[in-house]
C-alpha cells in the first residue's frame, strides 16, 4: 500500500480517536463522534469541490492541504500540463500540414466510401472551384461531372484519367484515384493543360511530317521503278537503283506506320465494333506467309469459329503484325504456330514461334517506338521499329491485353486476350 | 433549404433515395456537357464525324431521362415525400427534361456541324458561333452547379446571364439575314449558322429554366414568368 494511503488512514483515526475520548471524557460519545465525522465529512467535500475545480480547468485553488489530497492535486497538475503541452504540439503540426498542404500546387482531395467529400486543400478551390463553406459532404462527381470521372469513381483504378476542365478554358486535369486506409479514397487533380498541349503538338509534328514526306517519296520511288526497268540502263547502276528501290520501299513503310500510329495516339478512345470475321482473316494471313519461300512454315490451328467485335483494319494489322514478327525471327527450319481459341477470360490470339527469343530485361521494351534487341540484324531484316508499338497501341483500343513469354534460342510467345464483352458467337447465317 | 438538410430522415434508405436521385441528376448533366462540348468542337475543328457521333449518343441521354424519371415515379409512389422532399422530386422530373432538351440541342449542333464541316468555312472560323457557345457553357455549367449546392445566388445570376445570351443571338441572326442578302449563293451555309446559333439559345434558355427550379427547390417560390427586380430581395435573402 503507498505510503500517502497509510497517512491518509493514520490521519482519519487520529481524528475519530480524539472524538472518541472527548465522548467519553465528557460521557457523549454518540454525539461527539458523529460531530467528528460531519466535519470529516465537510473537509472531504470542500476538496472534492476544489478538485472538480482544478480539473474542469476553472480557477485554480491551491490546495491548502498535505498527504493525499495534495498528491492528488500535485497529479491532475501534471496531467494538465502535459495535455496542454500535447495540444500545443499538435497545434503545430497541424497548422504545418496544413501550411504545407496548401502551398501545393496539386489539387488533394479526400473521398468516403461513397466518393463524398470529406477534406480539401486550397488548390482544389483553384483548380476546380470547389467551396470549403457548402462542399464537404456532397459527392465528388457533383461538380466534376465528366461521365469518364463517373466512371472512373465507380471501379478506381490507380490510373490517370484525363478531363476538361470545369472552368470554361480549354484546361486540362488529371485526376488520380489513391485508396487508402478503411475505405478512403485521397483524389490528386493536376493541371496538365501545357503537358496535354505538348503532347498534341507532338502528334500532330509527326503526323503532318509522316504525311508531307509521302508524296516526294512517291515520285522518286516512282522514278525509280521506271529506271529499273529501262533496258538501257548501263550494268554498274542497276545495283544501286534496285538497293535505292528498296530502300524507298522501307521508307514508305515506315511513313506508314507513323501515320497509323499518330492516328492511334489520337484516337477518340472511341471503340470500334464492326463484327469481324477473325477466321477468315487469320486464313488469308497465314496463306500470304505460305506462298513465300524461304521462311518458316506457318501453321494455323483454330479451336473456335467466334467473332470479335472491333475495327476490321486495326485487327488485321495486329495479327499480320504479330505473324510477320515470328516470321522475320525465326529460321528456315523453324515453326510458327498461331492459335485462336476460347479462354475463361474470354477470346485468346497466340503466336508461338521457335525464333531467336528475347533477353529477358528487354520483353518490357520491345513494344516502345523504335526499339530494338539488336539493332543491325533487324533492320538488315527489314523492320520498321513501329510494329509492335503499333499492336500494342490497337490493342489498348480494343480493350486486350498483350502477353510476351520469351527464351532466348527456343522461341517466344505472343498472346493477345480480348475481354469477353467483345465476343460475338458466330451464327450460321453470317 | 440547404444542402445538408436533404439527409434528415429517419429512414436511411429514404436519404439514400434521395441522394441518389440527385446524383443521377448530376450526372446526366455531366453527360449533357461532355455532349455539347463535343458538338462544340465538332463545330471549331470542322470534325464531321465527331458531329456525327455526337448526334448518335444522344440515345444515352435520353435513356438516363427515362430511368430517373422512373425512379422519381417509385419515390413519389412509396414515400408520398412532403415539403423539401416534394419539391426535390419535382425539380428533378422539370430539371431532367430540360436537360434532355439541352441533350437534343447539342444533337442538333453535332448534325449541323457535320454539315457545316463539308462547306468553305469563313475567315473567323465562325467566331461569333463560338463566342455565344462559351456563354451558353459557363450558364449550363453554372446551373448544374446551382443545382448540386442550392446556390441561390449562382441561379439567379445564370437566369441574368440569358439576357446577355438572346442579345448575342439577335446580333447573330441580324448579320445573318445582312450575309444572305450580299451574296444568296451563301443561304444554304448562313441558314445552317442562324440554326446553330438558335440551337445555342435555346440552350440558355432551358439552363435559366432550371435554375428557377433551383429557386423553387430551395425557397418554394416558382419565380417564373415574373419579374427579376422584384424578386431579388425575396430570394436572396
Amino acid at each position: 500500500m503507498p505510503g500517502r494511503w497509510i497517512s491518509q488512514i493514520v490521519f482519519v483515526c487520529i481524528w475519530l480517536g480524539i472524538f472518541v475520548l472527548l465522548g467519553l471524557w465528557f460521557d457523549g460519545l454518540g454525539w461527539w463522534l458523529f460531530s467528528g465525522l460531519v466535519l470529516y465529512f465537510i473537509h472531504t467535500l470542500r476538496n472534492l469541490y476544489s478538485l472538480d475545480q482544478a480539473l474542469r480547468g476553472g480557477k485554480y485553488i491551491p490546495p491548502q492541504m498535505e498527504g493525499l489530497w495534495a498528491e492528488l492535486f500535485a497529479e491532475v497538475e501534471k496531467l494538465k500540463t502535459k495535455s496542454r503541452n500535447r495540444k500545443k504540439r499538435y497545434n503545430r503540426l497541424f497548422r504545418e500540414v496544413k501550411e504545407s498542404t496548401g502551398a501545393l500546387h496539386d489539387a488533394g482531395i479526400i473521398l468516403n466510401s461513397a466518393s463524398e467529400i470529406q477534406w480539401f486543400n486550397p488548390a482544389a478551390t483553384r483548380l476546380i472551384g470547389l467551396d470549403p463553406k457548402t462542399d464537404i459532404g456532397q459527392r465528388i462527381d457533383n461538380f466534376l461531372r465528366h461521365p469518364d470521372l463517373v466512371k472512373h469513381l465507380s471501379n478506381p483504378q490507380e490510373e490517370f484519367l484525363t478531363i476538361p476542365s470545369v472552368r470554361g478554358d480549354k484546361g486540362q486535369l488529371s485526376i488520380q484515384v489513391i485508396p487508402y486506409g478503411k475505405s478512403q479514397n485521397l483524389a490528386i487533380v493536376r493541371d496538365v493543360t501545357k503537358e496535354v498541349q505538348l503532347e498534341r503538338t507532338r502528334r500532330d509534328f509527326v503526323a503532318n511530317a509522316s504525311h508531307e514526306l509521302r508524296s516526294p517519296l512517291t515520285v522518286i520511288g516512282g522514278y525509280l521503278d521506271a529506271l529499273a526497268d529501262d533496258e538501257g540502263l548501263p550494268d554498274n547502276w542497276r545495283n544501286p537503283i534496285n538497293e535505292m528501290e528498296r530502300q524507298v520501299e522501307r521508307m514508305t513503310q515506315i511513313l506508314h506506320d507513323l501515320i497509323e500510329l499518330a492516328k492511334l495516339d489520337s484516337g477518340e478512345s472511341q471503340i470500334p465494333s464492326e463484327s469481324v470475321n477473325i477466321v477468315n482473316m487469320m486464313r488469308l494471313i497465314v496463306h500470304e506467309f505460305s506462298d513465300k519461300k524461304g521462311i518458316a512454315r506457318v501453321q494455323l490451328k483454330l479451336n473456335t469459329d467466334v467473332f470479335l467485335s472491333g475495327s476490321e483494319p486495326s485487327l488485321y494489322s495486329i495479327f499480320y503484325n504479330l505473324i510477320h514478327n515470328a516470321v522475320r525471327f525465326t529460321p528456315e527450319e523453324g515453326e510458327i504456330l498461331c492459335t485462336w481459341s476460347l479462354i475463361d477470360e474470354g477470346v485468346e490470339f497466340s503466336v508461338k514461334d521457335s525464333g531467336i527469343g528475347i533477353p529477358e530485361d528487354m520483353i518490357s521494351r520491345i513494344t516502345e517506338r523504335f526499339f530494338r534487341v539488336d539493332p543491325g540484324r533487324s533492320r538488315e531484316l527489314g523492320g520498321t521499329g513501329l510494329g509492335l508499338a503499333i499492336v500494342k497501341h490497337s490493342l489498348e483500343t480494343h480493350e486486350a491485353k498483350l502477353y510476351i513469354e520469351s527464351e532466348i534460342g527456343k522461341g517466344s510467345l505472343f498472346t493477345c486476350v480480348f475481354p469477353k464483352e467483345r465476343i460475338i458467337a458466330h451464327t450460321e447465317e453470317l | 433549404m440547404e444542402v445538408e438538410e436533404l439527409g434528415q430522415h429517419i429512414s436511411r434508405s429514404f436519404n439514400e433515395e434521395l441522394e441518389q436521385i440527385r446524383n443521377s441528376v448530376l450526372q446526366m448533366g455531366g453527360l449533357v456537357e461532355e455532349q455539347f462540348d463535343r458538338a462544340l468542337r465538332a463545330l471549331t475543328d470542322a470534325d464531321s464525324e465527331l458531329g456525327l457521333q455526337v448526334a448518335q449518343d444522344d440515345v444515352k441521354i435520353n435513356q438516363m431521362e427515362l430511368a430517373i424519371d422512373e425512379e422519381c415515379s417509385r419515390v413519389l409512389a412509396t414515400r408520398a415525400p412532403a415539403a423539401g422532399d416534394l419539391r426535390l422530386i419535382i425539380a428533378t422530373i422539370k430539371t431532367i427534361t430540360d436537360l434532355e432538351r439541352i441533350g437534343d440541342e447539342a444533337e442538333k449542333i453535332g448534325a449541323l456541324a457535320a454539315r457545316l464541316a463539308t462547306v468553305e468555312r469563313p475567315r473567323t472560323n465562325y467566331r461569333e458561333l463560338r463566342n455565344l457557345a462559351r456563354h451558353v457553357k459557363d450558364m449550363i455549367h453554372g446551373s448544374l452547379d446551382a443545382f448540386a449546392r442550392l446556390d441561390v445566388q449562382l441561379a439567379l445570376d445564370v437566369v441574368k446571364a440569358d439576357k446577355e445570351v438572346d442579345l448575342e443571338y439577335e446580333s447573330i441572326y441580324r448579320q445573318s439575314i445582312t450575309f444572305m442578302m450580299e451574296d444568296p449563293r451563301m443561304i444554304n451555309r448562313v441558314m445552317d449558322v442562324t440554326w446553330t446559333a438558335r440551337a445555342l439559345e435555346r440552350i440558355g434558355d432551358h439552363s435559366k429554366n432550371i435554375c428557377e427550379y433551383v429557386i423553387f427547390l430551395v425557397h418554394g417560390k416558382d419565380i417564373r414568368h415574373s419579374d427579376l427586380r422584384n424578386l431579388q430581395p425575396e430570394v436572396t435573402k
